[in-house]
């Protein structure tokens, strides 16, 4: 019989036990009175010779294996039973370790999907790519070339997004272009059809045409997973693509936070954009280049053989209409180098890497404050229970049996709190990800829960019960029962197991004090940034993005498409202004060029760069940005009029000095060959943030849309639109039937001006929560943590503060008295922080906004509150301290 | 306990008790006379101890039991031993030997003079 069998047939194999024994006693009695004894002295003699009748059942029961299962349960009962006696303690300690476990659950498995975890392809460790930012298409042709003399194979991407919509309001879809060779490079197969190869990369389409590889995300979702998708044609941004295959799932493309849909070759990139053309232009940085190195190659063999070959693929690509001395830094820029790239490459990598490092720090801590707070709640009922323990061994229980049930009970907390963290871990992966998505659009990223990370946090908690939990309730067994009631009758304070509350909750107060302080540091830090004055009016604007690739609009007939649309926008009801520039502020994007203004004195190479944007007339008034002299743009700033720019404040303190710029000429920088004619500045406006909240004012030039000639105009805009009655969501549909009217062709995308500044701070905002968050949580821990240690040392007191009461100590002595053993825990905790705050401040300054890391005002702040809290949770107890009444406490003692 | 009552080495109770049964199949009252007649009461067994090792030598396999009919008209639980009981009960018995023997050997040294 198995020990399940066992275990099972429980009651069945009782009966039997019972009645095998009651046998062999009938039989001995039998044997005896044969012998002649009397029944009863046979009876006895009987019993005499088995021993002790219930220790032999025991025995027997034992000898199933089924015991530690039995007793199990009964663990798990008195467990339950106790925990239900002190539902504060039980529901603090679940909590704070549900959300201990979960939050580092949580951002461990986004660092780890974003930051650490390699690229889902063949031998990723193999994956190399070319280092510092994007490449032209000719230095990829000529890598391209020789790709074979450095690696085993390269290839190049560039993600982008595709329009399947044949106008009005795009339909986006994620996608990238792709060498002929990338899917051998990363290793991806197609699980249907084939991937993309070397004949499809060609200008204009290979053999089979346009040619489209769709990933198995996409093929569900648009084509219900349709056997017969190959050959299928597929629409992208007007031009049609015939799919020739789907990718293996699992295969997110070549950059981590998004996913694609849509892989199309890089020689399909002129017809499909129709722009200036990227694949022959010597200064459209816009490829990544990736390569696979050779079985056994090393990256300086790799980097080695590159930079042999590097000054042929400069010369052959330099890039036209550059000043002679940029041709010189051309040639002699940093060497080519190649670096790896298993784990892919990501904007938000970038951009999220440090805050989430960052958060992940503080929730290391705030589990480090759960363990505290789950160590001194589990102290304080070991010592509570001492009593109860050593009548146990007294009364024969074995150590091993008392320590088990301890564990068990402290399980009975870690187990509920992990299943509880497990929980929150998945909702707040993926309320993270809704957050960063908030701001990047479309974020892709796999927040299946990192079991590593869970089977840690669930150690490090369950090595607390271990530690806190069956540990002293052993040591306190150490003693003999009689030892253990005299102690409790003597009742010196700061004696015995409860003397290690006392460093604990130091601890705790330290850990708080680094949390409140960091919370502090990003909450600031949030706070001024969105409280910052923008030099804009975010509230009430629609944005909404042009995209003309596909208009039949001619390049100089774009500026006059673009005021077409404003002015349909424009008499939207509802619509007060309209207006259209080619950056989108506050978006991230950015345009500029090196100026100089006649007659001023000549500032260095790196001061000469000011921010450009191309407006329509009424610009200003529509972004609530003010006019300080001279005028806006007006209808006679056109192709053909004098060239007018106008320039804002921060322009003018570095070009001008600080004098009017009025009236003065404005000189864009150009090669010898193409000089650009000179601007005449005509007005002066106020600062606006041209990029990010984070960045200060800097200068901006900014010129009539309309002076900007077909060789310079871009294929997309934004049209801004201020709502008169301050809901511009409801514009929507009346802009986009308007703007529809205007050209169908032109590709539409929505957005809230005030979402775009909003999630421009994102990643302020998400580190600012979650710290604050755990900063209060953490706040809270410390304070119950002070107030058990308290409350117990007030109980251990009673006898000795009652004496000090009956000769004369008054209330105030006895709270100052209790009050000051809080204030000096209070003291070490906040000097021990402060020394972990100061060194720790180092790794975010960086995160802050116009704050010092070690700022004093926000470290003061944090320990002003760990204070507060501090004698609240000391007060309580002190007050009942207060009232002990001395003749009760004598009487007792 | 007289003095001429040998308390037994660890782990023979094991070997006595298949040794025993290994003959016939026994109830536990009678496992624990044939014990004591056999080792003329030299071998005394808490009678007591004797049923956790009869049922954790069932659990390991090594005994088999059945329920019978018994001599008193009532059903006792007879023990017996099982082919993994018999390989068991042989190497244990060798093992034991070896170790008197060589036991032996060492004490009949030390009488030499």
């Amino acid at each position: 019989m198995t020990w399940l069998g066992r275990l099972l047939r429980r009651g069945r194999l009782e009966r039997e036990l019972d009645a095998e024994l009651r046998d062999h006693l009938e039989r001995h009695v039998a044997d005896l009175v044969a012998g002649g004894m009397t029944e009863a002295e046979a009876r006895r003699r009987a019993h005499l010779e088995f021993g002790g009748l219930d220790r032999a059942k025991e025995d027997c029961r034992d000898a199933r294996g089924t015991r530690w299962l039995d007793d199990l349960v009964q663990d798990v009962r008195y467990g339950c039973r106790v925990l239900r006696k002190s539902p504060v303690f039980t529901a603090v300690a679940v909590a704070s370790l549900a959300l201990g476990i979960g939050a580092n659950t949580a951002i461990f498995t986004l660092v780890d999907s974003l930051v650490l975890r390699a690229l889902p392809v063949r031998e990723p460790e193999r994956l190399v790519r070319l280092q510092r930012g994007s490449w032209t298409n000719p230095i990829w042709e000529q890598i391209r070339q020789r790709q074979h003399e450095v690696l085993e194979s390269a290839a190049a991407v560039s993600d982008t997004r595709f329009d399947l919509a044949a106008g009005g309001e795009a339909e986006l879809v994620e996608g990238f272009w792709a060498s002929g060779g990338f899917f051998e490079v990363m290793g991806v197969p197609a699980i249907l059809g084939r991937t993309l190869t070397r004949e499809d990369d060609v200008r204009d389409g290979g053999p089979d045409g346009p040619v489209a590889v769709v990933s198995y995300a996409f093929w569900q979702r648009r084509f219900g997973g349709a056997a017969d998708v190959a050959g299928r044609s597929l629409a992208l941004n007007g031009v049609p693509f015939t799919i020739v295959g789907v990718t293996a799932p699992g295969f997110f493309g070549p950059s981590v936070g998004r996913s694609f849909d849509v892989a199309v070759p890089i020689g399909m990139v002129d017809r499909v954009t129709g722009r200036e053309s990227r694949l022959d232009g010597r200064s459209t940085w816009w490829l990544d280049i990736f390569g696979r190195l050779r079985p056994g190659q090393t990256l300086e063999e790799a980097n080695r053989a590159l930079r042999l070959m590097q000054p042929r693929i400069r010369e052959a690509t330099l890039p036209t209409g550059w000043r002679p001395r940029d041709l010189q830094g051309y040639l002699r820029d940093r060497p080519l180098t190649l670096a790896p790239a298993a784990r892919g490459f990501s904007e938000l990598r970038g951009d999220y890497e440090r805050p989430l490092l960052a958060v992940m720090g503080v929730v290391v801590l705030v589990l480090l404050v759960a363990c505290a707070n789950l160590a001194s709640l589990l102290l304080a009922r070991a010592s509570a229970r001492r009593q109860e323990l050593a009548a146990r061994l007294a009364l024969g229980a074995s150590r091993r049996r008392l320590a088990r049930q301890l564990l068990t009970e402290s399980l009975l907390l870690a187990v509920p709190g992990a299943l509880l963290g497990l929980l929150f871990a998945r909702w707040g992966s993926a309320l993270l990800v809704g957050q960063i998505a908030a701001r990047e659009g479309l974020v892709s990223l796999d927040v299946s829960l990192h079991w590593r990370v869970l089977v840690f946090a669930l150690g490090v908690t369950l090595a607390t019960a271990l530690l806190f939990g069956v540990a002293p309730a052993l040591r306190a067994g150490a003693f003999s029962s009689h030892e253990a009631i005299q102690r409790q009758s003597r009742a010196v304070a700061g004696e015995g197991p409860g003397a290690l509350g006392g460093p604990i909750v130091v601890a705790q107060v330290a850990l708080s004090l680094v949390l409140v302080f960091g919370a502090g540091l990003f909450l600031r830090t949030f706070s001024r940034l969105a409280a910052r004055d923008l030099g804009l009016d975010a509230k009430a604007i629609l944005l909404v993005a042009l995209d003309a690739q596909r208009s039949l609009a001619p390049p100089a007939e774009r500026g006059a498409l673009y005021e077409r649309a404003r002015e349909a926008a424009a008499a939207v009801p509802g619509v007060a202004r309209a207006a259209v520039s080619f950056v989108s502020p506050v978006s991230g994007m950015g345009w500029n060029r090196r100026f100089t203004v006649e007659g001023e004195a000549p500032l260095g190479d790196r001061e000469q760069l000011s921010w450009i944007n191309a407006v329509t007339p009424g610009w200003f008034p529509t972004y609530g940005m003010r006019l300080v002299a001279g005028r806006d743009f007006d209808q006679r700033d056109r192709l053909g009029a004098p060239l007018v720019a106008v320039v804002n404040q921060a322009f003018a303190r570095r070009f001008n000095r600080g004098r009017s710029p009025l009236g003065c000429v404005l000189r864009r920088e150009g090669s010898p060959e193409r000089r650009p004619p000179p601007l005449e500045i005509v007005g002066l406006v106020g600062d606006a943030v041209y990029r990010s909240p984070r960045d200060p004012m800097e200068p901006t030039v900014y010129v009539p849309l309309a002076q900007i000639g077909a060789d310079e105009t871009w294929s997309f805009a934004t049209l801004g639109v201020r709502s008169a009655t301050g809901s511009p969501a409801l514009l929507a549909r009346g802009v986009a039937a308007a703007v529809g009217e205007v050209d169908p062709r032109l590709s539409l995308t929505f957005r809230l001006f005030s979402e775009q500044v909003g999630a421009a701070v994102t990643g302020e905002r998400i580190v600012a929560l979650l710290s604050g968050f755990f900063g209060a949580l953490a706040l809270l821990l410390a304070g119950i943590g002070l107030f058990g240690v308290t409350s117990y040392s007030v109980s251990r007191r009673r006898a000795e503060i009652g004496v000090r009461m009956a000769l004369g100590a008054d209330a105030a002595g006895v709270v100052r008295l209790v009050l000051g053993r809080v204030a000096g825990l209070l003291a070490l905790g906040i000097g021990i922080g402060t020394a972990i705050g100061l060194w720790a401040a180092r790794f975010v300054g960086s995160l802050l906004y116009d704050l010092p890391a070690r700022d004093p005002a926000t470290l003061a702040g944090a320990a002003a509150v760990l204070v507060a809290v501090g004698l609240l949770a000391g007060g309580l107890p002190a007050r009942r301290a207060a009232r002990i009444d001395p003749a009760q406490v004598l009487r007792e003692g | 306990m007289s003095p001429d009552k040998a308390d037994l080495p660890q782990g023979t109770l094991d070997l006595l008790i298949l040794k025993v049964v290994a003959r016939a199949p026994l109830h536990g009252y009678a496992i624990a006379q044939t014990l004591q007649q056999a080792s003329r009461n030299v071998v005394q067994v808490q009678q007591g101890s004797l049923y956790p090792a009869l049922h954790r030598l069932e659990n390991r396999g090594l005994l088999a039991a059945d329920w019978k009919l018994s001599d008193t008209g009532r059903d006792a639980k007879f023990y017996r031993l099982t082919a993994r009981g018999r390989a068991h009960l042989g190497a244990e018995e060798a093992s034991w030997r070896r170790l008197t023997e060589a036991v032996g050997l060492i004490l009949a040294e030390g009488d030499a003079p």
